[in-house]
């Protein structure tokens, strides 16, 4: 059982760019991204200053998140055409890249496939925003992450409990922290003044029903999840689908059909979009 | 368009998308025919693999694929809509063999 307190985690989660065993890119990140009102000018000049960055985010760009490959081709293109919140959360994302590899093999790819099959299932509803919804699909187990980095033994711990009791990480990690991962993403993302939705669907991936705000944002990203690990795309702490949340499942009145499409573009976007890194 | 280790490369492949340094410089264009000189340029970049064309490569035999969907779905047979979610995935991966 655990000992340890949901309250210090928080504390933990939000001084994020005091703790020794983040990476100094996640640090520099945080300094940029909690300032309460970093521009898209200032956003912009930061990623085109990193020639390393600058070429990550246009790879991503391209390929998975706005799913027109090959269309934008310069840093101030694509944070026009995205906007702060979107380019904020890809910074995010391709900034842990390297720290999902080595915290969790097979974390990054989960989540890069949950940004496709979260895009697709965005358009197929007709959202005006499908990006945003991608971005929530990159960023959905960041918790993951942060308390893998943090409590490596314990996490390490409640991956093997889920694999020995084949019970879910989520579960496991309640277990181990009295909290879990999405806990976790949630007051990091609150913290680096993402928007409300997006805080809410990385809080509720797991439990859509109690999301208030963004209800169909959320039941996406749920789907999106399972259908990923439907298909056996990358790893997220343990091996089996969890089930769908039936009331999110009807909210999306996805035909069979429309399961198929999304299937079908996760396939072909992950076999180019494996060299993002 | 599959991804092959720099070890596996031969002579009159063609890059199905161009080979970068880590600072995003294309060194060899998307299109390019390997030669024995490109491999060996290669092999000296420190790259794991590189898309070359041709059909996709399924990593696992069709019968391992389908073993392991079955595995995945283990906890949740019966539950509302997940084997409908199954048979679609089922028809899906069967679908990448054909
Ligand atoms: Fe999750
Ligand atoms: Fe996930």
């Amino acid at each position: 059982m655990s000992n340890i307190d949901p309250k210090v985690l928080r504390h933990k989660v939000e001084n994020i760019g005091t703790l020794p065993t983040v990476p100094g890119v996640l640090k520099r990140l945080s300094g940029i991204i909690e300032k309460p009102r970093i521009t898209l000018v200032e956003i912009s000049a930061f990623i085109s200053n990193d020639p390393a960055l600058t070429t990550k985010i246009l790879k991503m760009v391209n390929s998975a998140i706005y799913g027109f490959p090959g269309r934008i081709a310069s840093v101030s293109h694509a944070t026009m055409l995205l906007g702060l919140n979107v380019i904020k959360g890809l910074l995010l994302g391709v900034s842990v890249f390297e720290l999902m590899q080595k915290t969790m093999n097979g974390l990054y790819e989960h989540s890069l496939a949950c940004a496709i099959a979260s895009r697709v299932i965005a358009q197929k509803k007709g959202l005006k925003e499908p990006e945003e919804i991608s971005v929530a699909g990159l960023l959905h187990d960041i918790g993951k992450v942060i308390l893998m980095l943090e409590f490596q033994t314990e996490y390490e711990a409640a991956m093997n409990e889920a694999q020995t009791k084949g019970i879910s990480i989520f579960e496991a990690e309640k277990n181990q922290f009295n909290a879990t991962h999405a806990n976790v993403g949630s007051w990091l993302a609150e913290k680096w003044r993402f928007p409300r939705s997006l805080i809410e669907v990385i809080e509720f991936h797991h439990r859509p029903a109690l999301a208030k705000n963004a209800p169909l944002e959320t039941a996406i990203v749920h789907m999106a999840d399972i259908l990923v690990r439907a298909r056996g795309f990358g790893f997220a702490g343990e091996n089996y689908v969890p089930e769908v949340n039936p009331a999110a499942f009807e909210l999306l009145k996805l035909s069979a059909a429309d399961i198929k499409d999304v299937l079908k573009e996760l396939e072909e976007n992950m076999e180019s979009a494996e060299d993002i890194s | 368009m599959p991804k092959i280790p720099v070890a596996k490369l031969e002579p009159g492949m063609k890059l199905a998308k161009p080979v970068t340094a880590k600072n995003g410089m294309v060194m060899l264009g998307e299109g390019t025919e390997l030669s024995e000189t490109w491999i060996e340029r290669i092999r000296d970049m420190d790259i794991a693999s590189i898309f070359v064309e041709g059909p996709p490569v399924q990593a696992l035999p069709k019968e391992e694929a389908l073993a392991n969907l079955e595995t995945r779905f283990a906890k949740v047979d019966g539950k509302p809509y997940m084997n409908l979610i199954k048979k679609i995935t089922k028809e899906h991966i069967e679908g990448l063999y054909e």
